[in-house]
């Protein structure tokens, strides 16, 4: 379970950026914050 | 997500990379992009929309419902050292507050640059009174703060 104060998990994903498919890995984004949003899906309504 | 869409400027002036996710495949979250999140924000998103299809990653954060086969709302805010500071979990009815995480964020940022010197009280809002704690402080917070210095 992830925990204030402690790492983050790391991963990798496919993902959709700018009009292209592409990988994003949590890694890559070291030495920035990240705001790492989940929502329980695309067309939902909230 | 079009609301943090609309709002992205507000992240990228304050350093922070914005991920989406969740267990729909990137060729959905093209159309979705294209159909109605461009509209409701005005341009098409702006960060990357992540696809979590077998809710392995929702399961590492723990919010993969694995009956709805689906991630619930999950909004984590990680420093640049790759600490989560912060984490808000709703389920689904309910949607986030842009304005609520980009306080945290200034919240955080702010006591970061001062190496931990300054905290920021209940309410705090970006200019509003710090606290420094240190043993001066023990006992008199009452003489430094009221619970009107934030929630005015």
């Amino acid at each position: 379970m992830p925990m204030v104060g402690k790492p983050a998990p790391m991963f990798e994903a496919a993902a959709y950026h700018k009009g292209k498919f592409t990988n994003v890995k949590l890694e890559d984004y070291k030495d920035q914050w990240v705001m790492l949003c989940f929502y329980p899906g695309d067309f939902t309504f909230v | 997500m079009s609301a943090v869409a609309a709002r992205y400027e507000e992240f990228e002036a304050l350093g922070v990379q914005v991920l989406s996710i969740s267990v729909d495949s990137p060729f959905v979250h093209k159309i979705w992009d294209d159909k109605e999140l461009s509209i409701i924000a005005g341009h098409p998103v702006p960060f990357p929309m992540l696809s979590d299809s077998s809710g392995a990653i929702g399961e590492l954060y723990g919010v993969y419902d694995r009956v709805e086969g689906v991630n619930v709302r999950g909004r984590f805010l990680i420093d640049p050292k790759g600490n989560i500071q912060a984490m808000e979990v709703l389920t689904p009815p309910v949607g986030r507050n842009v304005s609520e995480a980009l306080r945290q964020i200034k919240a955080y940022q702010l006591v970061q640059r001062t190496g931990g010197k300054e905290v920021t009280p209940s309410g705090w809002q970006e200019g509003g009174k710090t606290l420094k704690p240190g043993i001066e402080l023990v006992g008199k917070v009452w003489e430094q703060w009221t619970v009107a210095d934030s929630y005015k």
